[in-house]
């Protein structure tokens, strides 16, 4: 029985692997094919069935006067907007989140639930219902089309994700930690600090990882927010579509803006694995 | 070290309901300086409340406490110097063991020559000698509780160690000689301990003074002995010794005697003055005795059950439908079927509407 539920086991996951991985290997083909080899059939193997090619990754790196789209300054702009957006939202999120699990509020009828759902709430309407306000927002402020300006717009969309991961994570870090650095000398901010904070680098690591996945793959914002002088690359990316769509750079292009989730998810998921609290109490 | 003084404390974690309900009702406590104290009682009988009040972990909606003479009803936990153990074992799980156990000292700013004197001290009386560079983490759950534990000797200024439950994750063993450690801590450095526990044995074994609560009420403050031969309520006769109290209901005849449905017993107590008609009789198993034939406060019963428990027997009887358990030396001769128990006058409590009188 225990080989027939290992064999089964292994033979899912190994179909699973070969479903996502399916796409990246159809991709990394398409990337390296030229209008013909696209267009004439199926092909998988280069050389043999198709002469590759790299005019598909180089149209991502010319100017736009060579006909390319050059992705390098919109790459950066998404990196750091993504960044220092998820950062902020991190930083803020985890200190309100901390807040929220650990002392109670009162107003009225609204306490500390209310609170963690009005984050949340903010995730919850549509995307379009945002545009008009913000675009106001940053217009009267003066951050339109600026780096900025996203930050301040990310930061909206991905605090909820942080305080609502981290809460949970926090209700379910004993509060005898906290009590016990109290106990030993630390004030609540020291508690906090030297204590619950380096136990909770897990659960920032979750946070932060969904920040960045939710703040890299935005379009919408990026898209109504900044005209000329900024772009970020998802914008960038759709402009390389034309009458004839060009999967080879397209392929390409997704290639390169899923890299970097890619390479973060390895760092995380190392952390993920040992992330949890369960040498803390018990 | 200081006397601990807890006047007219009473505590509700909702004082402003129309109702409020009372985790700890209005009591007075004193604690004396270097005392070695358990406090007694069933889960949720406002043992750990109280624990908390004096940590300051919780602020008592009613009453003040001392801290020697001086008033610390508001002061914040971390200015109070208190050590505190939790039932569950809480380590820093970042940090090495040794900085675990340095962690109080650094937060409270001591040289490092001393911190690292102390926690060595420390380490050894613990036996956690050979782990000081492992972190904390991947250590055992029992290991896990003496850095916890450790964390509340390394500090020797402290005014008191309150300690809630904190064996109850290790083993039987280690557990005998930590109460003996814990002992020899207090016979050193004078620190008063008081000891949350529900495990009557190990209150009996470990403290001076016992402290009895139930459902937020002391019941009973007093040594082991005390608590034993003259339980003040049905409850901690009840509650303490094993088996239980043998109690029945009674009622009086004359001065110095009651009767249970047909037999009758002298008593050292008078119950001239008695009112209530919820009489009872309580006696220790310990104090029954097996007789060869009827005499003055003795009577005959069916032989329901006889354990050997390899130092004493006990038997379990049955007389006017009510069953008695007496615990007797494991060589007597036990009848098989029908038993004399004597229950001596001086050994019976009587109490009235469930209080000592």
């Amino acid at each position: 029985m225990p080989k027939l539920y290992t064999f089964l086991k292994y033979f899912f996951v190994i179909l699973w692997a070969c479903f996502v991985i399916a796409p990246f290997l159809w991709a990394i083909s398409t990337s390296f094919k030229d209008f013909n080899s696209v267009t004439g059939g199926a092909t998988y193997i280069p050389w043999l069935q198709f002469e590759p090619t790299l005019d598909g990754w180089s149209v991502l790196f010319k100017p736009g006067s060579q006909g390319g789209i050059n992705i390098i300054g919109p790459y950066f702009n998404s990196i750091f907007v993504t960044l220092t957006a998820s950062l902020i939202s991190i930083v803020l999120g985890t200190l309100a989140a901390y807040a929220l699990s650990r002392y109670t509020f009162k107003a009225g009828f609204v306490k500390n639930n209310d609170i963690t759902f009005f984050f949340i709430s903010q995730r919850i309407m549509p995307p379009v219902v945002l545009s008009i306000p913000f675009f106001l927002f940053l217009s009267t402020l003066g951050l339109l089309d600026s780096l900025a300006g996203l930050i301040l717009v990310y930061i909206v969309l991905l605090m909820p994700i942080a305080v609502w991961i981290m809460v949970d994570f926090f209700n379910r870090v004993p509060k005898e930690i906290d009590e016990t650095a109290l106990i030993d000398g630390c004030n609540p901010f020291q508690a906090f600090f030297k204590v619950v904070l380096p136990n909770s680098v897990p659960g920032m690591l979750v946070a932060g990882l969904f920040c960045i996945i939710f703040g890299w793959i935005d379009f919408f914002f990026a898209f109504i927010l900044t005209f000329t002088k900024v772009q970020l690359l998802p914008v960038k990316i759709v402009a390389l579509n034309s009458s004839i769509t060009p999967w080879w750079s397209l392929s390409a292009a997704a290639l390169v803006s899923v890299a970097p989730l890619i390479i973060v998810a390895f760092i995380v998921e190392r952390y993920l694995s040992k992330g949890n609290l369960s040498g803390a109490l018990k | 070290m200081a006397k601990l003084v807890l006047d007219n404390i009473a505590h509700s974690y909702d004082p402003n309901a129309s109702n409020p309900v009372f985790a700890l009702k209005q009591m007075s406590l004193s604690w004396a300086d270097g005392g070695r104290y358990a406090l007694l009682g069933p889960s949720g009988c406002g043992k750990t409340t109280m624990l908390n009040i004096m940590s300051g972990l919780v602020t008592p909606s009613h009453g003040k406490v001392f801290f020697d003479q001086s008033e610390v009803t508001r002061m914040i936990t971390e200015e109070r110097n208190i050590a505190q153990v939790f039932q569950f074992p809480v380590i820093y799980g970042t940090m090495t063991v040794y900085e675990n156990l340095a962690f109080p000292l650094k937060c409270r700013q001591f040289p490092e020559d001393q911190i690292d004197k102390k926690v060595k001290e420390v380490s050894e009386i613990l036996n956690l000698h050979n782990f000081l560079d492992n972190r904390a983490k991947g250590l055992t759950a029992d290991q896990k509780q003496l850095i916890s534990l450790g964390r509340g000797l390394v500090r020797e200024d402290v005014a008191a160690i309150l300690m809630d439950e904190p064996l109850t994750v290790i083993d039987p063993d280690l557990k005998f000689r930590l109460r003996r450690k814990l002992k020899e801590i207090n016979d050193k450095y004078k620190t008063t301990l008081i000891y949350v526990t529900h495990d009557q044995n190990e209150a009996m074994t470990f403290a001076d003074n016992i402290i009895v609560m139930d459902q937020g009420e002391v019941v009973q403050a007093g040594s082991p002995k005390d608590l034993f031969e003259r339980p003040q309520t049905t409850f901690v006769g009840y509650f303490i010794g094993s088996p239980a109290m043998n109690l029945y209901e009674c009622s009086a005849n004359s001065e110095n005697q009651i009767s249970i449905g047909s037999n009758t017993f002298k008593v050292h107590t008078n119950i001239n003055n008695t009112h209530s008609k919820d009489l009872k009789l309580g006696i220790r198993s310990e104090y029954i005795t097996v007789e060869s034939k009827l005499s003055d406060n003795s009577l005959e019963a069916d032989i329901i059950e006889v354990e050997d428990f390899g130092n004493y027997k006990l038997i379990t009887a049955s007389f006017d439908s009510v069953k008695i358990k007496a615990k007797v030396k494991r060589e007597l001769d036990i009848p098989s079927e029908k038993v004399i128990l004597k229950l001596p006058a001086e050994h019976c409590c009587i109490y009235e509407d469930n209080k000592l009188i």
